[in-house]
Parts: structure tokens; sequence; C-alpha cells
């Protein structure tokens, strides 16, 4: 099971950030996530792995300074 | 304490404006020829048309200087305004200051909006914007005591030379118990040096018990104070409440500021957590699309970004309140506590670092090959403390450090030192000569646009090499962001009115990463409503960063989630609560339409302002090199062959690069075109008289200026 945004969400083997988001609802706007703490960005999606009870923060759309 | 000496050469005592809802409907002038101290009211059409802030600076500039004058002439004013719902306690960013002057760097009208307590104190003390013009013949100090009711002026003698120790040593003497009272403007020893002196704005930070600061960096005003001899001003207030803006609805202003700042609480812990890291997550994720810039903006990211982002400083921030505004719930303005430099007048010593924020990190770390967090730090120390705007000496010194590299300025000219990229201590060092106006660093603290010319006419460099490197336009330096994949951001900092700073618009996800805005027409949307809406926080007196860095849960819902639309309305009920003018989100972008178009006729008044002072150098358009090119050949590959149908076989690097610089330049015409139509402009770039009438500033010098340009 992983947290995404306090949502549980049941975990598979091989998922990855960008598999997670294609389930997930209105998200064409996340660029950025933060995986246990650390972020990860849009073109790392495919190849960051989730681990099994990771918790996820789909950040909101970047808005520079 | 250090012994200073004030020997006071003026002093009024005046009847306090009652404030009516955010307003006093007064301006203060101070000449520092004559030492008059002028209060004036402001009318009621220019306060319906100009709002305030920026608005009040830019109207009062406009009648201060002609065509001609030049930024070191007497007239040039240097204007600090807050806006009518600046100082609201507890709404988050409600305190900001906005400073103008004509820049030495641009020679126009240049803007900044800085934190700190100023701007609100002062207007508490009955002004809603200062204006100050003249030239002292010893150095100087305004007083605006709101407590008093006094305005004194003063000539110093024995002042600490820098300003981190200066605004330390004014607070105390003009509040010794109450140092809260107290909020100083100070430039220091770089601002009377280089052409991008910045203004350190100072609040209380009542928890470490200690002076903090805020910069009004951009385009070089702490220059214009230097050389009017102005040393600090001052203003001292009391405290301030929600009712101190006397608003239309006070109950309407609390539920505002409540359910805002309640959410900020809530959401920023889930989401770029600023009240920890301030603005440096974004460096890695800058780094991680390309975008942070590396070696003078030639790259986007870099291996060893990492060290010098969020995970490293939020170790070493100090912890504790840090809102540079009474009770602002984002407390963004971070700083490094016990900071030993390691060169310089406070070598050894220990002393609190204001920062860093993004852009330094990014201007004087990344872009300058120095990836290390506790260098950028004295850097940033240093900046601050001899009043040099951190953006303006990251980005000129990438271009030293590129130029060194490619042996168009060698160690002959640098007084013997590498400045190749990573050379940390030989940049300290350059900083510390900008302070001193000696060196090398004498010429570094001209600025790029003047450092081409010295550099082509003394050191033989190549004119056209620097042309395309060297990262400034309107002669203003860029700030940190590679925009080489985003046609719209290209327009951002090439068609902002007072050269490449990121405030006006900042597209690059919504062009870049996520492809919404694919047409011209789509760009030149968003180049409009970007500007004009963000235009108006500098028109209140507010920050724009709890605007869109916190964002609602179900923003993403909205089918335009980058205008945070449900924080427009908030915005408009704060408007309506304090002015008890009924506003509406769509009434926020016609405010700012007035005044953003009558700053572009101001850039024209002053011989700018047309389609040419919008040229950008190719270096934010594309690769400039083959070097660069090859470093991301599979996309520049791909564009020439997919986006612009060419075929390139037998082409090489050099002819590639060539290919897709025509390309890109021609699409950069294009969006000006498509940007000038949607925002009622010639095709010059100068507002037409159709657009100057429906926004109603077609006041007869406007229009003078307009004819002169042969628009009638
Ligand atoms: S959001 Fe940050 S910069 Fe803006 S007022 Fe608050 S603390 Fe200052």
């Amino acid at each position: 099971m992983i947290e995404v945004d306090d949502k549980k969400i049941t975990w598979s083997e091989h998922m990855t950030v960008s598999s997670l988001l294609k389930n997930l609802e209105d998200v064409e706007s996340c660029a950025v996530v933060r995986l246990n703490g650390r972020l990860v960005s849009s073109p790392d999606f495919s190849e960051t792995k989730i681990p099994d009870n990771s918790r996820i923060q789909l950040l909101p759309l970047v808005a520079g300074g | 304490m250090e012994q200073i000496h004030l020997k006071e050469i003026k002093s009024v005592s005046y009847e306090k404006a009652e404030i009516k809802k955010g307003y006093t409907d007064q301006s203060l002038r101070v000449n520092l020829d004559s030492n008059d101290i002028i209060i004036n009211p402001i009318q009621e059409k220019i306060k319906n048309k100009f709002i305030g802030g920026k608005g009040y600076d830019l109207w009062l500039m406009w009648n201060a200087v002609s065509g001609d004058t030049k930024w070191n002439d007497p007239e040039n004013a240097i204007c600090i305004s807050s806006g009518p719902l600046g100082g609201t306690p507890g709404y988050p960013g409600g305190g900001k200051s906005i400073v103008t002057s004509i820049s030495p760097l641009t020679g126009a009208p240049i803007d900044s909006n800085v934190g700190g307590y100023f701007g609100p104190y002062k207007k508490f003390s009955g002004f809603d914007v200062i204006q100050v013009d003249g030239k002292a013949k010893e150095n100087t100090i305004v007083l605006i005591d709101g407590i008093e009711n006094k305005i004194k002026i003063f000539e110093a003698k024995d002042l600490p030379t820098d300003s981190y120790e200066l605004s330390k040593v004014l607070t105390r003497h003009f509040d010794e118990t109450k140092p809260v009272n107290v909020s100083v403007v100070t430039a220091g020893p770089g601002a009377a040096h280089t052409f991008f002196g910045c203004l350190n704005f100072s609040w209380w930070d009542a928890g470490r018990k200690m002076v903090r600061y805020k910069q009004a960096g951009r385009g070089g005003i702490g220059t214009v104070f230097a050389d009017k001899k102005l040393k600090a001003i001052v203003a001292r207030f009391g405290a301030v409440s929600m009712k101190s803006n006397n608003p239309a609805d006070l109950d309407a202003l609390k539920l505002v500021t409540k359910t805002h700042a309640k959410e900020i609480h809530e959401l920023d812990p889930k989401q770029n957590r600023m009240a920890l890291v301030g603005t440096i997550h974004l460096v890695p994720i800058m780094n991680d699309h390309d975008c942070l810039p590396v070696h003078n903006f030639k790259f986007g990211s870099h291996p060893e970004s990492r060290v010098i982002g969020e995970e490293v400083y939020e170790h070493i921030f100090d912890k504790g309140f840090d809102g540079c505004w009474k009770g602002c719930a984002v407390a963004c303005a971070h700083g490094v506590k016990d900071f030993s430099p390691f060169t310089g007048p406070y070598r050894g010593k220990k002393v609190f670092v204001d920062g860093p924020e993004y852009e330094t990190v990014a201007g004087c770390g990344s872009n300058l090959g120095i990836f290390d967090a506790q260098t950028i730090l004295e850097i940033n120390f240093y900046c601050d403390a001899y009043g040099l705007d951190t953006i303006s000496v990251g980005t000129s010194l990438g271009f030293v450090m590129e130029c060194f590299e490619n042996n168009q300025i060698t160690k002959e000219h640098t007084g013997g030192m590498d400045l190749s990229f990573g050379s940390r201590f030989n940049a300290l060092e350059i900083i510390h000569q900008m302070a001193r106006g000696e060196g090398f660093g004498a010429i570094v603290g001209k600025g790029i646009r003047k450092m081409k010319e010295i550099f082509a006419k003394d050191f033989g460099a190549d004119m056209a090499f620097m042309q395309d490197i060297g990262m400034e336009s309107k002669g203003l330096e860029f700030s940190e962001y590679i925009t080489k994949e985003s046609l719209a951001q290209q327009g951002g900092y090439g068609l902002a009115l007072k050269g490449p700073q990121h405030d006006e618009a900042w597209l690059i996800f919504l062009d870049m990463v996520h492809n919404f805005m694919p047409t011209f027409e789509n760009k030149a949307e968003a180049l409009h409503w970007f500007p004009m809406f963000r235009t108006w926080f500098a028109l209140c007196g507010l920050c724009k960063l709890p605007w869109n860095d916190i964002v609602p849960e179900d923003n993403k819902n909205n089918p335009e989630p980058a205008k945070v639309v449900k924080h427009i309305g908030w915005y408009a009920d704060f408007f309506s609560a304090v002015t008890g003018r009924k506003t509406s989100s769509d009434d926020l972008i016609s405010m700012s339409e007035a005044v953003y178009n009558f700053q572009r006729i101001f850039n024209l008044k002053m011989g700018y302002g047309t389609r040419q002072h919008d040229a950008l150098p190719y270096r934010a358009v594309g690769p400039v090199t083959v070097e660069e090119y090859e470093s991301r050949q599979k996309r520049y590959d791909g564009q020439l062959k997919e986006k612009y149908g060419l075929d390139i076989t037998g082409m090489d690097s050099t002819d590639k690069v060539a290919a897709l610089r025509k390309k890109r330049e021609e699409q950069y015409e294009l969006l000006k075109d498509a940007v000038y139509e949607r925002r009622g402009w010639n095709k010059n770039g100068i507002p037409t008289v159709k657009t100057v009438k429906r926004l109603g500033i077609d006041f007869p010098e406007v229009m003078e200026v307009l004819k002169k340009n042969g628009v009638v």
C-alpha cells in the first residue's frame, strides 16, 4: 500500500511515478512529486520506481519566482 | 554601539493625515538640493487611475523627469510607495514596498518590489508615497517619524560603511527601546561603485531580536541612492493592526485574511514547504527540467546541483519565524545564523546571512560553476552588506567567466586572476573589488552592456560573440531561468517593461513542460494576462508568492489552474474590504492595464520602449555554440527535422546551429507581433491611441509622447 496525498492506493511491483499518474485523475499539471521526502521531476517520472509503503505528494503547478 | 554623529539640518512637524480605506491621500517630497520637505495631496483622479504602489511611483517619476534625464541627474527621483492594501498584518504577503527610479543600467524606469516594514510604516506615518530627488552635498539621512509626526533631515558622519552594520546602528539610534518601530532603507559601498546597487529594507526579527533585511535588487536603485549621498531613509511607527488601514469593512477583511492564511498553514507543508526552505525547492526542480542556469546560461542542469539545493539548505537555515511582513504565513525569508566568512572585512567573524533565495543560488552558484553552499552564502552576505544585486552580480560574473574561458579577456585584463567557471575565491575577490570600486571588479560592476563595449574597445574582444552570450536585455541582467525551450518565457523576459526579470510572467512550465499554450495566440494571451495580473500586486503593496506558490487543493480541477482563480477572488475581496470599491476579479486586470501601458509609454518618453528594445541575446533563445548544440543534439536535431521539416543529412553542427537560429529568431519576431496585437500596441510595440483612450491614460503629455513617435 502507498499513500498519495493522504489517500491509500494499492502498490504494485514495477510501479513508477509515470504509471501511478496514468491511473489518477486531474494530474495533467503535475510536473513534480515528493516521493518519501525527495523531489522527483517529470523527466524522471518513468524511471523512478515507487517502493511499497511510500508516501507521495503531488506538487501543484510549478509557479516560478 | 558605534558612535555616529547626526547633525539635524531640517525638521518639520506635520499633522498626520487620517488613513481612510487604505489611503492617506498624501505624498511626501524631500528635495536634497534645497532640503525642502513638501507634502502634497493626491488627487482623486490620480488615485482612481494609478491605484497606488507602482502606479503612484510612476506618476510622480513621470512628472519629475524629462525625456533627457539621466540616472545621475538631480531631478531623477527615487519613489517608494506602499499601496492601499499594504500594511495588513496577517494577510500573507501584505506589506511590500515598491521602489522606482530611472535606472543606471537601462536609462528607463525600473521598479523593484521588496519586503521589510518600511512601506507600511511610511504610509501609517501619513504618506502613500515618498519622492526623494536632488543631490545632497554631505552624507544625509532622512527620517519620517510617524510617532512624533516629524520629518527630519540629518547630515551624517562616522557611519558604518556597509548596509549590514548601518541598518543595525540606525535602528538602535532611532528607537533604542523599541527597535520594532523602525525600518531602515540603506545602500552600501558597492552601490556607490557599481551600476547595480541594491537597497536593503530592514525589518525587526522579534524572535531572534535582530535586524533583518530584504533587498530591492533590480536595476541599480541603490546606485541612484548612493549618488544622491543618501545614506539612509528611516521610517518610525508604532503598533500596526488590522485597523491601521481604516478598512471599509473590517469584518470582511478579517475573514479573507483568516481564510488565506489558514489555507497556507494547512497546505504549504504538503506543497513546496516554503516555510522551511523558501524558494530553494526550485533548485532541483529547475535542474531536472534543464532550466537551471549553468555556466552563463549555456546549460540547464549539472550533476553537482544537488549540493546547492533544498536538501542542503534546509539543514543550514536557522529555524524560526521568517516572515518579512508581520504575520505572513508563508514566512519564506530564511537565513543562516553564525556564518563565518572566509574572506573580506568580516573574515572570521560571525554574521547572520539573510538568504539565500533561489535566484542567488542559481545566479551566484550554478551559473558560475560554483557548487558550494558555503561560498554561495558568503557571496550572498557580501552582496547584501555592500548593497549589490545578487542577480546582476551572478549574471555579470557568468558573462565574464565565459569571456575568460574563450580568451576574449585574459589575466592581463583581470589583474592576474583566473576567472574560469568555478573560481570561487576570485569571484569573491571581484565582489570585494566592486565594493571598493577598484581593479577589474570596477569594470564588472558596470554591468554586461557596458562590459561588452569596454571588452570590445579596450581588449579587442569579439562584439558579435558577446552580444550572443551576454545575458542582458534593455541593459538589465537576466534573472535565473533558462528559456531556450520556452518561446513564451522568451517573451516573458524580452517583452517585460523594465528588462528581463521574471516578475511579469513565468510561463516556462505552462509552455515547455505542459504545452498548455501551443499557438502564438495562446502565448500572446498569457503574455497579456499574466503581466497585467502580476502588476496588480505592485499597485497594492503586496507580495506575489502567496498567490500561486501555495494553491488550493481543488485548483487542479479548474480549467485554468495557472491563474489560481480562487485566490484571485480572495484578492478582489481583499481590495473591496479595504478600499470599499466593490471589485471583481476582472477589475484587477483593468486596474493594472492602465498603469502597465503608462509604463511602456514612459519608456518611450525616455527614448526606449519600441520593438528594437525588446530584443534578446541569442543565448536566451537557442544554442549559440556547437558545444551547446551538441550537448542536447538529440533534442535539436529532432526539432530541425520534425518541427521545421528540414533535411539535416550532410549538415554539420555549425550548419545546424545556424539553421536552428534562423527558425527560432523568426519565431520570436512572430511572438512579438502576436503579443503587441493582443496588448493593443502597433507593430513597433507602441500602445495605439485607441488603447490609450480605452484605458483613460490619454493625458495631454502622454499624447504628446505618442505623437513625437509617430502614433496619432
Ligand atoms: S511570502 Fe515570503 S517574501 Fe512574501 S511577504 Fe511573505 S515572507 Fe516575505
